[in-house]
């Protein structure tokens, strides 16, 4: 029984009018990256492709891609070990109660404010009140955590405190859907807990891996908070959004649209995978 | 009881980690019942020689302001996004055929680019809206509010689309055909079965409202309007006293973190729903 088409659209009418407008804002974006539009040049001027040159030629856009790819691979590789130890480690409790708990733990990061957390692990980070002095009591080197690239390492260190539960909890939530009974049929055959593990969950916990992976690069591409919180626009830490960000605020808006698209495609490769068929397979399942 | 090692290894995992997870945590609500003397002499992660709560309860005053601007934008603005985004899904489930196929993946591929991207263009809409309509939007509470409305509403939309999905279809379309309208069947059928996934969009759209930054940092002047810029305001104070700014920072993370201690099943099952580990 379907509904009539008037009475659907009546029915979504606020939410398809906002739609329409975010996806006016992805033409938008692509429409004045064509243009001089700026501070300097109020005016839609079309230049083609000329923005683009002068975006890619812009050695502080280069460095923020490099960046962000760093941030990218790094946090998808250790978000996911993190992710994966942890989530081992609590799936060897039996009780659900413990399990739960321990699982939103991790998860707390997740509900702080990143600026707050900025704040926080500015000052962990800070050389006379922070780890340092702990380091240096303990007779360990000191480390210059936030000067020059060990700031980009040790952000993205923090990204993994961040998304770290978060990637665990969607490894618990694929170790519970594994078939109890070829768990149990291990059990009978006498596997002990590490090749259960290795042998029979894991492998069958893909699903984990792959939305741990394809979230840990979509959080990545969208990092602003915690660098600019921490560092503002230090160079070593300007992730693609921050530059974005900069050319606006000083009203560069050509470039800025430029590197919106850009950022775009960038995550439209996983993004358009993922919403028109991840969706549908993995949380619809209607295919 | 069997000894068993793999819990005994998982033990030691966990205390190690959690240990780690939980030091900024311990190392803010420590920070910030410092004294000026305390704060200024010992490190971060040295307990409070005697607790002083002057600091904490003059950060509140500082930022009960932009507390308060906070909850007014975001309390109803979650309210109003998951209750339209839920009609609306509603609706796209009813209508099924090519809507269900293909306004879901357009307000996916919103919703999962970086957002960021999105904001020029959707101020420079406001300050045309500013002109035809001859009110004020840019740097207003009221505009600020919209602009969440615009963003959160699609993802709102999207989740409760996929708790609406996994609805018994036949207990819906009984009560459609007995005649009851849409609305009817929404209201009375609808609603209370979608219950904790409707709690669960709610606690989750909140939590992301109030700790999100980068939008009214675009879309506002000064550091007034929202929590997350009233933190960040302190940032930029240098020296080598840390017992203000953190306690800015738990004052402001408050809120968020008390509806996860006391609502995390809701906010984590959002979130599993927001990022396909749910079902």
């Amino acid at each position: 029984m379907a509904l009539k088409l008037r009475q659907f659209a009546l029915m979504a009418l606020p939410v398809l009018l906002f739609i329409i407008i975010l996806w006016y804002g992805i033409g938008w974006n692509i429409y004045v990256s064509l243009t001089s539009y700026s501070l300097y040049k109020p005016r839609l001027d079309f230049v083609g492709l000329g923005t683009y040159s002068d975006l890619f030629s812009d050695t502080a856009f280069i460095n923020a891609i490099k960046i962000t790819f760093a941030w990218a691979a790094l946090l998808v590789l250790l978000g996911n070990l993190v992710g994966l130890l942890i989530a081992v480690a609590i799936f060897q409790f039996e009780s659900a109660r413990l399990r739960s708990l321990l699982t939103s733990y991790f998860v707390y990061p997740l509900a702080v404010p990143l600026v707050a957390s900025g704040v926080i692990w500015r000052w962990l980070f800070d050389s006379a009140k922070g780890f340092n002095v702990y380091l240096s009591k303990l007779g360990l080197p000191e480390i210059q955590w936030l000067s020059g690239w060990n700031a980009l390492w040790s952000l993205i260190g923090v990204s993994v405190w961040v998304y770290g539960g978060f990637i665990a909890l969607l490894y618990l939530a694929a170790f519970y859907n594994v078939p109890r009974d070829v768990i149990d049929s291990a059990l009978v055959d006498g596997a002990d807990a590490l090749t259960l593990m290795a042998k029979v969950v894991i492998p069958h916990s893909k699903l984990g891996l792959l939305l741990g992976t394809i979230f840990s690069f979509l959080f990545a591409l969208q990092m602003f908070d915690l660098p600019y919180s921490v560092l503002f626009t230090n160079p070593f830490t300007m992730t693609m959004v921050i530059y974005m960000y900069n050319k606006f605020a000083y009203m560069i808006i050509n470039i800025s649209a430029a590197a919106c698209v850009f950022l775009i495609a960038l995550s439209a490769i996983i993004v358009i995978p993922y919403a028109t068929y991840g969706i549908r397979k993995w949380i619809l399942k209607v295919m | 009881m069997k000894f068993k090692l793999n819990v005994l290894v998982a033990t030691v995992i966990l205390v190690a980690t959690s240990t780690l997870w939980i030091l900024p945590l311990y190392a803010l609500v420590a920070g910030s019942v410092k004294s000026l003397a305390d704060a200024m002499g010992s490190p971060l992660l040295d307990l409070p020689r005697i607790p002083d709560f002057e600091t904490i309860v003059r950060a509140f005053n500082a930022l009960a302001g932009s507390m308060l601007n906070t909850a007014i934008i975001a309390i109803p603005a979650t309210f109003i996004a998951v209750l339209i985004g839920s009609l609306a899904a509603f609706a796209i489930y009813l209508r099924g055929g090519r809507v269900a196929n293909y306004v879901p993946p357009l307000i996916a591929i919103t919703t999962y680019i970086p957002y960021q991207a999105l904001i020029v263009p959707l101020i420079s809409l406001i300050r045309q809206a500013e002109e035809v309509l001859k009110v004020p939007l840019y740097d207003t509470l009221h505009g600020l509010f919209i602009v969440f409305l615009i963003y959160y509403t699609p993802m709102a939309t999207l989740l409760m689309f996929i708790f609406t999905n996994n609805l018994p279809r036949e207990i819906v379309e009984a009560a459609l055909v007995d005649g009851m309208k849409p609305m009817t069947v929404y209201r009375r059928v609808v609603l209370p079965l979608l219950g904790p996934g409707f709690v669960a969009t709610l606690i989750f759209m909140l939590v992301q409202m109030w700790n999100n930054f980068f939008i009214p940092l675009s879309m506002t002047r000064g550091y007034e309007k929202h929590i997350t810029l009233r933190i960040f305001s302190y940032v930029g104070q240098a020296g080598t006293i840390y017992n203000e700014m953190f306690a800015a920072a738990a004052i402001g993370s408050l809120p968020p973190l008390l509806i996860f201690v006391f609502l995390g099943r809701y906010f984590v099952r959002g979130l599993l729903t927001f990022t396909g580990g749910g079902r």
